[in-house]
């Protein structure tokens, strides 16, 4: 069956119990009509001043006929998915519910792992043997990553769009790495792209992805997706535990800036844009950010999915402009 | 030399700057709606303007901003981001090269760090423009005064705490009903403009604030920024016109 996520959790105990994973952000934001979704949400009650993602994961999941058990990110992610299980649970959703420690214990994270394996009637054993599987697939969206900021062979929106598939590999593991496999044959004949600016782009998946092509055509890219490329797990690790310890996104900001320095350095980027949804504890954390980082950097918000707005245009436009 | 025009199609009114050798010539402003309706014609996908109409002299190049831009092509005009306008504008009008500059206008509220005459880093409001110009609009309408009599009260500002502007508008009406004098309603009203800009403002400091935008005509929301903080406040001949002016002279420039 299908069991849908909230965010990334470890995948493989969903893959290792014979179900199909299906991560609900990509379910929205790839609808015809992304934005009825959210208006669904706001008409249900959800307040007009909440998060455009979960007011469309809310409507998502209502109107799927196959999704009917959820996991649930409770800790780690954001707090307002827990009114949204909740509102869910009461239309007869089946709630598993994911928590990664704050403090990123390594034995705690074991234990929410051993649970999720549990309810999902599953082995450790089984698990492992995913790890396996998927870290082949991850690999090659490190591959395409690398393309991307050493090569310039891939587009910012290439780059967002596989990494950020890894949360749930699109349900089809074995297709997934077909068609990444693919591309990157593609890839590596293509011709490089200018070089022109080099960006960054930091925090949760942007709720308008037509923001990379909008970079693009005034002769800025983006080479380094924070958060999509944290969903690829990147790190060379045996320990199945150990990698969804070092996985930066559900643990504390300092985590964050740490790998964030790393990639500015290595990839030499011009800039960085920190992107929050609006209404997001996460705008709070722009004050360390902007203090941390040391590079020029643009604090973009975004609410609906309705398209990158005339305002957002022209903070961007005015943010490229400094930057050349 | 050549005649060059600057645009700046603001969400209020439309400003023109007209430069001849880098000298103004002219400055003319319109009511936006206006503007469109009477002197704009849309001729395949392009806003033709009738320069006739609007008494202005012929330019040999046009260069425009503002908001505008982005949903409409000025047939035959260069376009230019709008924060470089205003901060070209800026150091055009004063001769400085290192402040912070403070634009507030119709709807937005910009807040630019120039550092050797180029933005260095700039915040701008978002999601909500309860700190703009508009708002001073609405509330001197409430209030049944003159923009210009509204800006002429600073002291013992009456606190209003709505987040929403328009809920701004019950809120002072309650405050008439409790018997605040107009005065200290007035100063409230100038008071919560500087509440929303200044955390902006304090992330961008430099020890000169260039104030612009047509809000730079209040003289209360002045005397706040200096009472409030120890910088010295420059207002431009022309701070409404600073968009217009920043798009001619860097037209000039080629």
């Amino acid at each position: 069956m299908k069991i849908g996520l909230t965010t990334t959790v470890p995948v493989e105990a969903v893959f290792a119990a014979g179900h199909t994973p299906v991560d609900i952000n990509n379910i929205f934001i790839s609808d015809a009509d992304p934005m009825g979704l959210v208006e669904e949400a706001e008409l249900a009650g959800y307040p007009r001043n909440v998060c455009g993602w979960i007011k469309g994961l809310y409507t998502t999941v209502l109107r799927s006929t196959d999704i009917r058990t959820i996991i649930a990110v409770t800790q780690g992610d954001c707090s307002n998915t827990h009114a949204l299980m909740e509102t869910w649970q009461v239309k007869g959703i089946e709630i598993i519910p994911f928590a990664f420690p704050y403090d990123r214990d390594y034995d705690m994270l074991q234990l929410q792992m051993d649970k999720l394996v549990k309810a999902l009637g599953t082995t450790w054993g089984e698990l492992k043997a995913w790890k396996t599987k998927l870290d082949k697939l991850r690999g090659l969206a490190w591959e395409l990553d690398r393309l991307t900021w050493q090569e310039n062979k891939a587009t910012g929106f290439e780059n967002h769009l596989w990494q950020v598939s890894c949360s749930d590999f699109n349900g089809e593991p074995h297709t997934f790495g077909c068609q990444l496999e693919s591309l990157i044959t593609e890839l590596k004949t293509r011709q490089p792209l200018a070089e022109g600016l080099r960006l960054g782009f930091i925090g949760v998946p942007p709720i308008f992805p037509d923001i990379y092509d909008y970079l693009e055509s005034m002769g800025a890219r983006v080479v380094f997706n924070e958060v999509q490329r944290q969903f690829t797990l990147p790190f060379r690790v045996e320990d199945i535990v150990e990698q969804y310890r070092l996985y930066t996104y559900p643990y504390n900001v300092f985590g964050r800036i740490e790998d964030i320095k790393q990639e500015i350095e290595r990839r030499r980027l011009d800039g960085i844009i920190h992107y929050t949804q609006s209404f997001c504890f996460r705008q709070i954390e722009d004050i360390i950010i902007r203090q941390q980082l040391g590079v020029p950097i643009l604090s973009l918000e975004g609410d609906n999915p309705s398209g990158l707005d005339a305002r957002s245009k022209m903070r961007i436009e005015a943010f490229v402009e400094m930057l050349k | 030399m050549s005649v060059g025009c600057g645009i700046d199609l603001g969400s209020r009114s439309v400003k023109l700057a007209v430069l001849d050798n880098n000298k103004i010539i002219e400055l003319k402003k319109f009511d936006t709606i206006q503007f469109y309706r009477d002197f704009g014609r849309r001729v395949e996908g392009q806003l033709v303007i009738d320069w006739a109409g609007l008494g202005v002299v012929e330019a040999d190049y046009v260069v425009s901003t503002g908001y505008g831009r982005n949903a409409l092509d000025l047939a035959g005009a260069k376009i230019m981001p709008e924060i470089k306008a205003h901060v070209v504008g800026a150091v055009y009008q004063t001769g400085l090269k290192n402040f912070t500059l403070l634009d507030l206008g119709g709807q937005d509220s910009k807040i630019v760090k120039v550092v050797e005459g180029r933005a260095a880093d700039f915040l701008t409001n978002d999601k909500c423009a309860a700190s703009s110009g508009r708002y001073l609009e609405n509330m001197a309408h409430v209030l049944g005064m003159s923009l210009g009599e509204l800006g002429r009260y600073w002291q013992d500002p009456v606190e209003l705490n709505s987040t929403c502007a328009v809920f701004g508008e019950s809120e002072i009406i309650g405050k008439i009903v409790d018997g605040n004098p107009m005065p200290n309603l007035a100063a409230g009203v100038n008071y919560t403009i500087f509440k929303r800009i200044q955390p902006m403002l304090r992330k961008l400091m430099s020890p000169v604030l260039v104030f612009t935008g047509g809000v730079a005509h209040n003289r209360a929301l002045r005397e706040i920024i200096c009472a409030a903080s120890a910088v010295e406040l420059v207002i431009p001949e022309h701070p409404q016109f600073n968009g217009a002016i920043g798009c001619a002279v860097s037209g000039a420039k080629g």
